[in-house]
């Protein structure tokens, strides 16, 4: 369904949605007010962003007794993934992905 | 531990009704098709039943879970251990929630929910790579009925 990569790849195609999606990787079960507190944005701001990616599938939301819980989906990624990469290619770019990981790390360290 | 879960929520749609999902969970020949290969014996997936599935060639224990909450075809709640590791076993018994919902247009929504893994950091970050890929697997199975090419990879 092609009209759903483009809505993942729209997503991803923002900073603050990024951001956002780090933010849930470094732990998810957020709520909209820890997700808002250190945006530099408004709360309708993250509202609308996070919206954006619910759409998109990257974020799923459940609820917990009053409070509603933003976790991140990476199946969509996932799809894309398996869509252009194999098995063929996998072993390539997982080695190519480690050696930019460790050249990076020497750089800041 | 920065990115390891202890409640994992993945989602994916599907282009058919819930019961063909369920079959896609249920049915030894099609789970052996997306999850690494696992042989999952018949199971009846009755509340307080055991599901146990061995590594392919049948030697190896992966897993022996036990079923807390069947509603076919819309949701499925079992335990989970990671026999498959000597390490992962010796952690806690987690949880895993399959909930299956029908959409417009004859989609499916399936949701995997993998939690109460406090007890459980290792699985927890073990089983997240795991999961995304048996979910892409499972939707190319359902609405292709062939197996996903990546599937079968050695490193996950």
């Amino acid at each position: 369904m092609s009209d759903d990569d483009d809505r993942v790849f729209k997503a991803l195609a923002d900073r603050a949605r990024r951001r956002l999606l780090d933010r849930l990787f470094e732990r998810e079960g957020r709520t909209l007010t820890e997700l808002a507190s250190k945006m530099a944005m408004t709360r309708f701001g993250v509202m609308k962003h996070l919206r954006l990616l619910e759409e998109a599938g990257l974020i799923v939301t459940r609820r917990s007794g009053r409070e509603k819980l933003h976790f991140l989906n990476p199946v969509p990624i996932r799809l894309i993934h398996d869509r252009w990469i194999d098995k063929y290619t996998e072993s390539r770019v997982s080695a190519l992905a480690r050696l930019k990981a460790q050249l990076e790390e020497r750089g800041t360290a | 531990m920065i990115g390891v879960q202890t409640t994992q929520v993945y989602q994916i749609f599907i282009k058919a009704p819930p019961e063909r999902v369920w079959e896609a969970i249920t049915n030894p020949q099609m789970v052996a098709q997306y999850f690494f290969g696992t042989q999952m014996e018949k199971a009846t997936f009755a509340v307080g039943s055991s599901v146990r599935s061995w590594s392919p060639d049948r030697r190896t224990l992966w897993t022996d879970n036990t079923v807390l909450e069947s509603k076919p075809p819309r949701k499925l709640v079992h335990t989970w251990r990671s026999l498959y590791d000597k390490e992962l076993a010796s952690e806690a018994e987690s949880r895993v929630t399959w909930e299956i919902e029908p959409q417009e247009g004859g989609y499916s929504k399936l949701t995997v929910i993998h939690d109460r893994l406090e007890g459980a950091l290792k699985t927890a970050a073990n089983v997240s790579g795991g999961w995304t890929l048996i979910l892409s697997g499972l939707k190319t199975l359902v609405e292709t009925g062939h197996p996903l090419t990546v599937f079968g990879r050695s490193d996950m």
